[in-house]
């Protein structure tokens, strides 16, 4: 035990809790460039960076009961079970005794990292699993500290077990519930040891999720879900052009229908506030109203190509990256007599949470409480603070189970409508969307448009690759620093640290300015620059007439990403011959930390493609709930499906065209064909996501394995745009 | 004529006769959620598509979100609250064992909609499951879990029946 330190940028602090018990919290002192952008824009509820707070993220109860009260949503990743699995693993807790709470919004429960509360960049886990164990590991010690007092014997030969501190030389014990009370009163050790990873009980192995059992009875408590005493329900219709607003609105037309109590201006839309949801529902629709304005009235899909098709051939591109020689596109076509040039697209994606988007909310004069299914609480502090005037103490968001997230509920567009419609008929109000209002106000994943540029010797192994990538923003809504006028560091994930050892590499980037709202969505950056890159590498391989697998091995010199590429080919039968008409097609890359690559077998008759295996090896430094991975990269292996082949968003008029699972679609059962998940574990340094991975491969690994069957290569998505149709498995 | 004609409906929900006063246009689905405070079975498309809604009536599982309450009267109604009240039903067993959901909001509707596939093919093959669960969307890609987790109730049902 003990044979590890970790350096942190954290500081801990204990304090007693009101009611008896051990507090332990953590503060940052420093600044955030976020802080700093928030204040200027509005100055009266900038959080203080100045103050210290002692914030509780754990707490021992006299009845032995440990509490973690968790900054991160549950969204389906887990947490609910991992980051308390952490704590209690260093704590020595008994786990039938460790119960989670959702925080409030307060600094110390940001993001450390970030220094910005938020649940979200498959962080939720690894963002906090340095400081959970150092939680734990400090609780402990001062458990243990309290003990050696009472009992006067030295501290080590005592250690915790199950919930008790155990003096090893007499099997004496003390309950923490016991201890709990002196143990506040110790100072917390500012480098606590950390249990070595063999002596591990909970971590490493799969654990019932906590939250399981309501989500299998009705009881477990979503957004929607959620019920204040007293509350009314409201349904919004935003403009259906992007960016315009109500012209009008004629109150009288529902005034009078059954349930209504007020129609209530939003910004960019209408509510009809009702006593009951289907009340406000159906009087929406007979709601007079009229829209105008939005700039992007003239906005299509067409002209969104053009828009990305002139940048891409314009210049004025700003380099992002250079390595060795960094030869531009222009450098390479001039110098190398073998070349090859291609160019990928990936489309627009709506988040489509199966819970619509909507939250409940109280507004009164001088307080302001949301209930709400969020990703991004301190955002929605932060602007509610903002437009009510309150101080931010007046101010508090509750968190609900999320029924999905995805990047979506990073954003707080409908906690602002809640508040404001609450605020105007002096009643909490929860605000529900209809699919159609959350299919067509969405932000959307922005299409990409890439060329990439190869210098090639004379066995084809490449020797320069220029990457030019045309992206609109993808963090301007959640993370504005992060964000300049020509660059955002989100649109550029996986082009940055790619594996391929290449003598001359370069990143050009264009960050495109356009009239639909874009924003994160699971994948992020990830997504379509792999697409594009493990595409253009399977060109290469067939170009130099060698097999892909090995192609790629011969360019990766990294231990775990052969590792992690070796153990696909092993577990795929890469090396085996597939049957008659089935054909084969891979993808690696490293993707939030994570290594990861996928194996699709595949055949395609008349277009129609059948899928009949999928294998997918990850390395995630250690997989914390082997389970809960490997659920999550198969849930992310089935996102992607629908990535690849249907999922896509068009504009027509500024309007969103989709607006139900009917024409925008995701995979489905019979689509889904059997997916194997192998856990390759590494090292606790480092630790990656996994909420996010799973599709970043398997979306190119199948567009690789559609050539391999048929000789056609499939530039952009999804490839319905090509005809071809994701056929039922079996 | 701007108030809707309200009507009593009495239907048999989870076991339990029910009576309510409402449109009788108003989808079960909302009667449920709102009147009955019953919300465990969720909204996700409103128009039949996704599957999160659905329930039992009469045995067979049907979309509530589009299902208006002048179609229930007298009839036998199950949600996912009414599937046992200790986890005993197998597909809430097998769901457990595997570790089915992630978000778990479509969940009811796809243990709803194993349920009445079960009930009616109690050894379903793969593309029993498939034609019979397509209807279930998850956005967090469940599926595979689902399909296993059908297979494991199905069994289950195999072995309560040779111990009863």
């Amino acid at each position: 035990m003990s044979s590890e330190r970790v350096a942190r940028r954290f500081f801990l602090t204990a304090s007693l809790a009101a009611g008896g018990g051990l507090l332990l919290g953590y503060s940052i002192g420093s600044d955030s460039g976020l802080n700093k952008v928030f204040a200027a824009a509005n100055p009266e509820n900038a959080p203080s960076v100045t103050d210290i707070p002692l914030n509780a993220w754990v707490r021992i109860a006299p009845n032995d009961e440990v509490t973690l009260i968790s900054s991160q949503s549950e969204m389906g990743q887990g947490v609910m079970t991992t980051l308390p699995a952490v704590l209690a693993e260093e704590l020595g807790a008994d786990w039938s005794r460790v119960k989670i709470e959702f925080s409030t919004v307060a600094p110390a429960y940001r993001n450390p990292r970030i220094n910005w509360q938020f649940t979200g960049n498959s962080e939720s886990t690894t963002g906090f699993f340095e400081l959970l164990r150092s939680m734990g590991a400090s609780a402990r010690e001062m458990l243990i500290a309290a003990a050696a007092k009472r009992w006067s014997v030295p501290a080590g030969e005592l250690y915790a077990d199950s919930g008790r501190i155990i003096h090893r030389p007499t099997k004496r014990f003390l309950k923490f519930g016991d201890l709990a009370e002196d143990a506040a009163r110790i100072t917390p050790s500012q480098n606590p040891g950390l249990k070595a990873q063999s002596d591990w009980k909970l971590l490493g192995k799969s654990l019932p999720r906590v939250e399981l059992k309501s989500k299998l009875n009705g009881t477990a408590i979503f957004g929607l879900d959620f019920i204040v005493p007293g509350m009314v329900y409201a349904a919004v219709m935003q403009s259906p052009v992007h960016g315009g607003d109500v012209s009008s609105f004629d109150k009288n037309s529902v005034i009078n229908l059954s349930g209504v109590i007020d129609v209530v201006p939003v910004p960019n839309g209408v509510a009809v506030v009702a006593n009951q949801y289907w009340q406000a529902r159906q009087a929406l629709r007979s709601l007079k109203v009229s829209f105008a304005g939005g700039a992007s009235s003239e906005i299509s899909s067409e002209s969104l190509d053009k828009q990305y098709r002139a940048a891409l051939a314009g210049d004025s591109w700003k380099t992002v990256k250079s390595e060795g020689d960094a030869l531009r596109e222009a450098d390479i076509r001039g110098k190398f007599s073998d070349l090859y040039s291609q160019q990928y697209e990936s489309q627009f994606m709506a988040h489509a949470t199966m819970e619509p988007m909507n939250c409940t909310a109280h507004v009164t004069d001088d307080s302001c409480i949301v209930w709400g299914p969020l990703q991004g609480p301190e955002l929605a502090k932060l602007t509610l603070s903002g437009m009510f005037k309150l101080p931010p103490e007046r101010v508090t968001i509750n968190r609900t189970l999320l029924g999905g997230g995805f990047g979506r509920r990073l954003l707080v567009d409908f906690v602002v409508q809640a508040a404001v419609i609450s605020k105007a008929v002096g009643k909490p109000v929860k605000v529900i969307w209809s699919r159609e209002e959350d299919m067509q106000h969405d932000v959307y994943r922005p299409a990409t448009l890439h060329r990439i540029t190869a210098g090639l010797d004379k066995a084809g192994k490449p020797l320069a690759i220029a990457h030019q990538l045309v992206s609109p923003s993808v963090l301007q809504y959640v993370y504005p620093p992060a964000v300049t006028d020509d660059n955002d560091p989100t649109c550029l994930e996986g082009l940055m640290e790619t594996h391929y050892e290449l003598p001359s590499q370069r990143v050009d980037f264009k960050l495109l300015k356009v009239g639909v709202p874009t924003s994160v969505l699971r994948t992020t950056g990830y997504g379509p620059n792999i697409f594009a890159v493990e595409s253009f590498i399977d060109e290469l391989a067939g170009k130099a007439k060698q097999d892909p697998y090995e192609f790629r091995r011969s360019l990766l010199k990294d231990e775990r990403s052969l590792k992690v590429l070796e153990a696909l080919a092993d577990k795929s039968d890469w090396k085996r011959k597939p049957g008659k008409g089935v054909a084969r097609g891979l993808a690696y890359t490293e993707a939030f930390r994570t290594h990861i690559a996928h194996a699709v077998e595949l055949s395609v008759n008349n277009n129609l493609v059948k899928i009949h295996r999928i294998t997918c090896v990850i390395d995630c430094g250690i997989a914390l709930d082997p389970e809960i991975t490997r659920n999550s990269i198969e849930g992310g292996t089935v996102w992607g499906l629908g990535v690849a082949f249907k999922s896509n968003i068009t504009f027509k008029n500024g309007r969103t065209v989709e607006s139900n699972f009917h024409d925008y679609q995701i995979a489905q059962m019979d689509e889904t064909p059997p997916i194997e998940v192998h856990i390759v574990n590494s090292s606790t340094k480092g630790l990656g996501g996994t909420g996010e991975v799973g599709p970043v491969t398997l979306v190119p690994a199948v567009a690789n394995a559609i050539f391999a069957a048929t000789g056609k290569r499939y530039r952009s998505l999804p490839l319905s745009r090509h005809g071809l149709r994701l056929a039922a498995v079996g | 004529m701007t108030e809707v004609e309200m009507r009593t409906v009495t239907f048999i929900l989870n076991g339990k006769s029910t009576t309510v006063k409402v449109d009788p246009e108003k989808p079960l689905l909302w009667v449920l959620r709102e009147d009955l405070g019953l919300t465990g079975t969720k909204y996700g498309c409103g128009m039949a598509i996704c599957g999160c809604c659905t329930v039992h009536l009469e045995g067979d599982a049907v979309r509530s979100c589009v299902t208006p309450m002048s179609r229930v009267e007298g009839k036998r109604v199950t949600t996912i609250e009414g599937l046992s009240h200790d986890f005993s039903h197998p597909v809430q067993r097998a769901w457990m064992e595997l570790q089915v959901p992630q978000c778990g909001y479509c969940q009811p509707g796809q243990m709803m909609s194993a349920a009445c596939l079960l009930a009616q093919n109690p050894k379903p093959a793969d593309t029993d499951i498939a034609e019979a669960m397509s209807g279930n969307l998850c956005r967090c890609g469940t599926y595979q879990r689902v399909r296993k987790a059908i297979h494991l109730a199905a069994s289950l049902l195999i072995e309560r029946g040779v111990a009863e």
